[in-house]
This record gives C-alpha cells, structure tokens and sequence, in this order.
C-alpha cells in the first residue's frame, strides 16, 4: 500500500524555518497539486514534487493544477491557512492521493526545486469519467485546516 | 528562563468529490459551499446547535436558487456568443438544456 495517511512534509517543516515559502495570496509563491495513482509512495519523507506514478488521463496535465491560497489567518492561538478547492473539469482521471508543493519558492537561504508542502490520502482510488474531479479541503479553523501550527 | 513550544497539527482531511458524464448540480455545490460558510460542532450547546443547522439549511435554499439563476444566465451568454458566430443550431440545442 502505496499512501499511508496525511502528512506535513518534514522537509516543509525545516523550510518554514528558512522562510521558503509564502502563502499570500496575492504576492505569495505558486502552489500546485499533483495527483497519483496507487503506485505511487508518499510519506512524511517525500521532499519534493517528482512525475513517477503521476497520473495521467483526459483534462490533467503533467504537475498538477495550481492552487489558490487563501491568506493565512488565526483562531485563537493557532496559525492556519486554506486553499481554494481545486477541479480539473470534464476529466478522466483515477487518482488515490495527492501532493501539495511549492514551484516558486524562496531559496535565498536553502536550495529547492518544486518543494513538497503536503501528501494527501484520498483513502482509495478516486475516478472521474468525463467529469469533474475536485479536491475538497476542509473547514478552515483551528480544528480542521489544511495547514495548522498550534 | 522563558521557554516556547511550536507544534503542528497533522490531522487534516480533504475530501475528493467526482461525477461521471455530467458537471457537480447547483446542488451538489451549494452543500460544499455551505459547509465552507458555516461549521457546526456536534459538541455545540444544543439549542445554539439548532439554531445553526436552521441557519444552514436557510442558506442551502438560497445558495441553489443563485447557483441555479447563474447556470441560466450563463448559458443565455453561452447561447447569444453562439448565435453570434452563426452556429444557430447549436445555439438552441443550449438553451433547450
């Protein structure tokens, strides 16, 4: 079993110290989602976009779709940040997960190519035949947001 | 000494919506955009938790009525950008849908 659950990059976490990536969502970096059949494995590990066992099928495009970022914000004393749900419309597609990485990030202080932000477990395979494949991200609070620091 | 911990919290979960042969209905989408606006714990004081479903489900009506009216009026756009282009036939085939 290729994808184990949902995962904060590690590597993510060290490149925040460094300050590699922005999240405004007017001037912030570009973000992407890429989609992966079950072949793929992701972890906690993965550090960087790659195109192995990417999926591929009517409508998607090799590297995913660019993410909308919605300005980080605050509950209470935890940080947390949304994304706008992503569709690749009127698409063909068999995807069992996904990865969240950055393709513009700051490498003033740490060198990085397409950075890996996020790995998520759709939980099985997700099929769309000549329709809409969309990527829900949950409720942006304190208790259910795709990136929190608490 | 003042000390200070960061942690982060990893339990997130999205969630993936597909259709086969069609688009998402006003419907399928007013849910989603409902469950965007308002969040309502099941662990809430009940009459506040009451109140709030009442309030979602209020807005579940009218989100579908303007999803509805925009899908409309879309295709009035769609039909005239068509007619425009002397593609009459398929012009009406639009607004028939």
């Amino acid at each position: 079993m290729a994808f184990t659950g949902n995962f904060m990059c590690t590597s993510f976490k060290k490149e925040l110290l460094y300050g590699a990536h922005d999240f405004d969502s007017s001037s912030g970096d570009t973000f992407k989602i890429a989609l992966y059949t079950s072949s793929a494995t992701l972890t906690a590990a993965t550090t960087a976009y790659s195109a192995t066992n990417e999926v591929s099928g009517t409508n998607y495009v090799a590297g995913g779709g660019a993410l909308t970022p919605v300005d980080p914000t605050s509950s209470g004393t935890t940080a947390l940040l949304d994304f706008v749900d992503e569709t690749w419309s009127t698409a063909t597609i068999t995807a069992r997960g996904a990865l969240i990485y950055n393709t513009t990030p700051n490498t003033t202080s740490i060198a990085l190519t397409n950075p890996a932000v996020i790995v998520l477990d759709f939980g099985g395979d997700k099929t769309s035949t000549a329709g809409d494949f969309t990527v829900v991200f949950p409720t942006a609070d304190s208790s259910n947001a795709i990136i929190r620091i608490a | 000494m003042i000390a200070s911990a960061v942690g982060n919290v990893t339990t997130f979960k999205v969630a993936v919506h597909t259709t086969n042969g069609r688009g998402f209905t006003p419907e399928e989408l007013a849910e989603r955009c409902a469950n965007k606006i308002i969040a309502i714990s099941d662990d809430a004081n009940p009459a506040i938790r009451a109140q709030a479903r009442a309030f979602r489900e209020e807005l579940l009506k009218t989100l579908v009525f303007y999803m509805r009216e925009a899908v409309k009026s879309d295709r009035t756009t769609v039909y005239n950008v068509l007619t425009d282009a002397g593609q009459t036939e398929l012009a009406q085939y639009i607004r028939r849908l």
